[in-house]
């Protein structure tokens, strides 16, 4: 059989990976992105979702954060509906250094980054949960953005274009010869089948795997792994994202996602890049630090708990790194290593993705004698989905049900509606937290592109909500009973539903979630009796 | 503020606080019954749990938990059932007894019944509807499971599919799904359970089953056949259907439960109990071991309410019985010392067979149900603890919510009851 072609391989289904696959499309050159989970399996869903103004960087790095204020005014632009335009806030408390803001201010001014101070009297009225106690307080272009909407879209723009996605794929084996790459090995690791693709490059965008994957190249490359927890809370705490005026620390942003707030985060070097367990202390800590800034925080209901780990470049001992910015480095092997065909690039954070891929990308097009140039910044990522098709959805899943369900699918709403609207028994709400119907289920699930319960999961958002999928996991092992590939195994199918939200939830166990828990657990083992279920 | 005095104060109206009241008032108390909503009882499957499995083989169903029981009461006694075995036995006949004056019926036949879920899996229970009291299913010949494409909460695929892996059916039994039509809009059970009442719908329902009846087949259906008491909309469908028709457990909203729910408070009212609903107690006021009063806060108005003694029925986290927040678990009503495993609220395995600890979490009592502290001195001579309040328990695991409950409220109504004598 022959194998698959393509000019680059791009391992990693991350902002990065997939921010690389779409700017080498748009460029006209043949690629395929290999991710060995879903899309945003790794750090990019783990996140707190800011994306930076560059004032929380200005003082410690002005050429990063002027790279995030450029990065955040074009996503803005390319990707309206990936993005909340919230507006952000720095605040001080007495107890910080008053000397800082004053620096901080200098450097945003240096950095280009608008601020504006806004008096504390005003503060206090329009966002009351913030501490009566806050000195000074200033305004600048912070946003709350969608990490898995902004994946999906890179990914789905890149394929107008050509580009080929394996997810569920993990890079296994590099091939060379003389010095050049010449393929990848790829296993599925739903199935264990091998694949193998020729290509001319690898770019290696694992993030906190970076080092994993340079090593099955035999090259050593340096990367520290950082995690970090956050906690989603079940209310919109504050309108804008809120930031604590004082350098860098744990605990001191809380971020504004439609009806949530996530807040976070901390700090913990971890030796594996899967380690994503929310440690239960690490979650009081962190209340702890946010009652400076929010006194009334242990009254607001938590959701869940997570972790994600922050893939951090050092230079160090790999002497040939050509750091691009002390942001990301992107390691050109050929130079480095003698490895002709093979590109890492580490480091950054969600905000600068287009930018690291375009850096990126810029120096295989060379090595590729390719002179297309970058045209990410200048061609929308996605389009919004038009009144007309959000009145119709409107009609079949009401106003709240449209509107989210108008945000996730973005352009396969209007298939979805017209499925309902056909169809009315489709339009039953399946899970009630998240506002998801029959029909969006029905429809993720034959996409194309789900190949696990977790990809639907992810994509219609359900069991994400308060109820901790009680309900909507057996309702959907019902819908969905009739895919073998989902729920083959039904038994199988609600542990692992379960236990996934459980992970989550676990580190937060107290007030409203623990009598949710007790409910759930009731509900699976006193009246279904599933821990003895075969 | 509005005054009330009475012999007992219930505080609770889940099955324990409500036959803590039924046993008081039956022995000539004045009973007063305050709760701020209505209890589990409404949320399960309507059936008695007593216990599942066997203490020495927790993955063998027990076919006599009574002497089950007996045997837990040595070998863990600081489980509920310890205090309160002495009265299960007449527990269950006064329940029994409840039952059968107010026209609902539930059967008893000295051992464990298996009953199918909506999940396929069988459950061990004690005391059963009758809508409920599916014959062992090695017998049956023809299984036919209805669903309604309305209700999103009941899939007969699904039951079917896994019933064939929990339990041995008969080599000849053949099984088979049916999903019925009645309205393009999505129903709720409780929605449905209330259209099933009239005549004509029930009639739509029929003439869609009836073509696929065969004689002696047995016909399973979500817990949705009528929603009031007295509608015996599971009797009407047997006999036109010519088989014999069943409700199987569901997650809420179910009906069992609620009918079962509504006819004890029913004879609550009848036998001369105060209940108000929407009433949470909020204080107490404690003077030497005692309780003289507490105060309650009454859809808004503010009542105090003395009483000589008082059943505290207020449940775990789920029913407000114990509160909880990152680092303290509290009793809600009188801040009693709560029972806990420090550090381990939770297991990581959310289906552990060892259960999670937190609903073992529960104020600790002596053989009278008065509370104690941690070493073991009374705290309140005259208020008792009941159901899943209690310390020691861990009913989703054991399959003894209700049984608990039951035993725990009675023995308390029974004390109270004897009180002042
Ligand atoms: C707690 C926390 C909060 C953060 N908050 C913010 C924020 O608010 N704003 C911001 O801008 N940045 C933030 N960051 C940083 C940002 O999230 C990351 O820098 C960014 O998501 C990294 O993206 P990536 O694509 O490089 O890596 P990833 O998203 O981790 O993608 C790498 C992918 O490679 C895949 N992979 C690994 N090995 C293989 C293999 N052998 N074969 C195939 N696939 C493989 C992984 O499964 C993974 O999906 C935060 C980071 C953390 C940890
Ligand atoms: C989903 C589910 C399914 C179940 N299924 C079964 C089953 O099939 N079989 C079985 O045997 N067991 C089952 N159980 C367990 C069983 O139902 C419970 O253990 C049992 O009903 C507990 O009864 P209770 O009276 O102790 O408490 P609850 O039923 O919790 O009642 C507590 C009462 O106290 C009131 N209250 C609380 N605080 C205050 C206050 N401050 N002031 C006034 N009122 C207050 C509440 O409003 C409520 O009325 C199930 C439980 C659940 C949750």
């Amino acid at each position: 059989m022959a194998a698959e072609k393509a000019q680059v391989v791009v391992i990693g289904g991350g902002a990065t990976g997939t921010g690389i696959l779409r700017d080498l499309a748009l460029r006209g050159i043949s690629a395929i992105l290999v991710e060995q989970g879903d899309l945003a399996h790794g750090t990019s869903s783990r996140f707190h979702g800011l994306l930076h103004s560059g004032a929380r960087y200005a003082v410690k790095d002005k050429e990063a954060a002027r790279e995030c204020l450029e990065e955040n005014m074009i996503l803005r632009r390319i990707a309206p509906n990936c993005v909340e335009n919230t507006g952000g806030l720095f605040v001080q408390l007495p107890e910080d250094n008053a000397e800082y803001a004053d620096q901080w201010l200098a450097a945003c001014a240096e950095s280009g980054i608008p601020t504006e101070e806004l008096d504390p009297r005003e503060l206090r009225r329009n966002t009351p949960v913030l501490h009566h106690r806050v000195t000074r307080a200033f305004i600048v272009p912070d946003c709350a953005v969608d990490g898995f909407r902004v994946l999906w879209s890179n990914v789905n723009s890149a394929r107008r274009y050509g580009a080929r996605l394996y997810t569920y794929h993990s890079l296994t084996g590099i091939q060379q010869s003389n010095g050049k790459v010449t393929g990848v090995e790829l296993t599925n690791q739903l199935t264990g089948e091998r694949k193998y693709i020729e290509c001319e490059m690898i770019i290696n965008s694992t993030g906190a795997w970076g080092g994993a994957v340079a090593a099955l190249a035999g090259i050593e490359l340096n990367i520290i792994k950082d995690k970090g927890t956050l906690v989603a809370y079940n209310h919109r705490l504050t309108n804008q994202v809120v930031n604590r005026l004082r350098p860098p620390g744990d605990g001191d942003i809380f971020v504004p996602h439609g009806t949530i707030t996530i807040f976070g985060t901390t700090s913990v070097t971890v030796n594996d890049a899967a380690c994503t367990k929310p440690g239960h202390g690490e979650v009081l800590d962190l209340i702890k630090i946010g009652q400076e800034m929010i006194p009334d925080l242990e009254n607001y209901r938590l959701i869940r708990a997570f972790a994600g780990v922050r893939p951090l470049y050092q230079a160090g001992n790999t002497a040939g790194g050509r750091s691009v910015t002390r942001n990301f480095a992107l390691v050109d092997h050929q130079e480095r290593d003698g490895l002709q065909g093979f590109i890492s690039i580490v480091g950054g954070k969600f905000t600068t993705f287009r930018l690291m891929a375009e850096k990126t990308v810029d120096l295989a097009a060379k090595r590729l004698d390719v002179t297309a140039p970058c045209r990410t910044a200048e061609e929308s990522l996605t389009s919004p989905v038009s009144e007309q098709w959000l009145e119709r959805g409107k009609r079949v899943f009401g106003i709240p049900g449209a509107k989210k369900a108008a945000d996730r699918l973005g352009d396969s709403f209007q298939r979805v509606v017209e499925e309902a609207e056909k169809n009315p028994d489709q339009r039953k709400i399946f899970c009630e937290c998240e506002v998801v119907s029959l029909a969006e289920i029905v429809h993720v699930a034959g996409d194309g592109d789900s190949f696990t319960l977790g990809d639907i999961r992810r994509k219609t958002r359900m069991g994400m909500g308060t109820c901790q999928g009680t309900f909507c996991s057996y309702r959907t092992l019902g819908a969905l009973s009739g895919y073998s590939q989902f729920a083959g195994n039904h038994r199988e199918y609600l542990t692992k539903f379960l236990q996934k939200r459980w992970k989550g939830i676990r580190p937060v166990l107290w007030g409203q979630q623990l009598r949710e828990a007790q409910l759930s657990s009731a509900i699976y083992c006193s009246l279904f009796g599933m821990e003895r279920m075969l | 503020m509005m005054k009330k005095n009475t012999d007992v104060l219930v505080i609770g109206a889940g099955l324990s606080g409500l036959m803590a009241a039924a046993k008081a008032v039956a022995q000539h108390k004045k009973v007063l019954l305050v709760a701020k909503g209505m209890g589990a009882l409404g949320l399960s499957s309507g059936c008695i749990d007593l216990w599942g499995y066997q203490i020495n083989q927790p993955d063998k169903v027990c076919t006599n938990p009574l002497a089950e029981i007996a045997k837990l009461v040595s070998h863990k006694p600081e489980h509920p059932y310890a205090k309160v075995a002495d009265v299960l036995p007449e527990s269950i006949d006064f329940f029994l007894q409840i039952c059968h004056q107010n026209k609902i019926s539930y059967l008893n036949t000295n051992r464990n019944w298996q009953l199918p879920t909506a999940l396929g899996t069988l459950r061990p229970t004690y005391l059963v509807p009758q809508s409920m009291a599916v014959p062992d299913l090695a017998e049956v010949k023809e299984l036919l499971v209805v669903g309604f494409q309305a209700l999103k909460d009941f899939y007969p695929d699904v039951l079917i599919t896994n019933l064939q892996k929990n339990t041995p059916l008969g080599a000849h039994c053949h099984l088979k799904t049916l999903m019925v039509k009645l309205a393009n809009q999505e129903l709720n059970a409780n929605t449905l359970a209330h259209l099933l009442e009239k005549q004509a719908m029930l009639e739509q329902v029929i003439s869609q089953i009836k073509p696929h009846v065969l004689p002696g087949m047995v016909v399973l259906f979500p817990p949705v056949l009528g929603e009031q008491l007295g509608h015996e909309v599971t009797e009407v469908l047997s006999e036109k259907l010519g088989c014999s028709v069943y409700e199987v457990a569901n997650i809420p909203p179910a009906l069992p439960g609620q009918r079962l729910q509504k006819a004890l408070l029913h004879h609550l009212k009848t036998q001369g109990v105060e209940v108000i609903i929407g009433c949470q107690v909020t204080d107490a006021q404690i003077t030497e071991k005692r309780c003289q009063g507490v105060v309650a806060n009454s859809n808004g108005k503010i009542m105090e309410i003395s009483a000589q003694t008082m059943v505290l029925a207020t449940g775990s986290f789920l029913g407000g019985g114990l509160t909880s927040q990152s680092n303290e678990i509290k009793e809600a009503v009188f801040g009693l010392p709560v029972k806990v495993c420090p550090g381990k609220w939770s297991r990581q395995d959310f289906l552990s067979l060892a259960g999670q600890p937190f609903h073992e979490f529960g104020v600790a009592v002596n053989d009278q149900l008065q509370p104690l502290d941690d070493q073991g001195q009374v705290l309140l001579e005259n208020v008792l603890i009941t159901g899943a309040n209690l310390a020691g328990c861990n009913y989703p695991i054991e399959k003894c919510g209700n049984g608990v409950a039951l035993a725990s409220g009675y023995k308390a109504g029974k004390l109270v009851g004897e009180a002042g004598r």
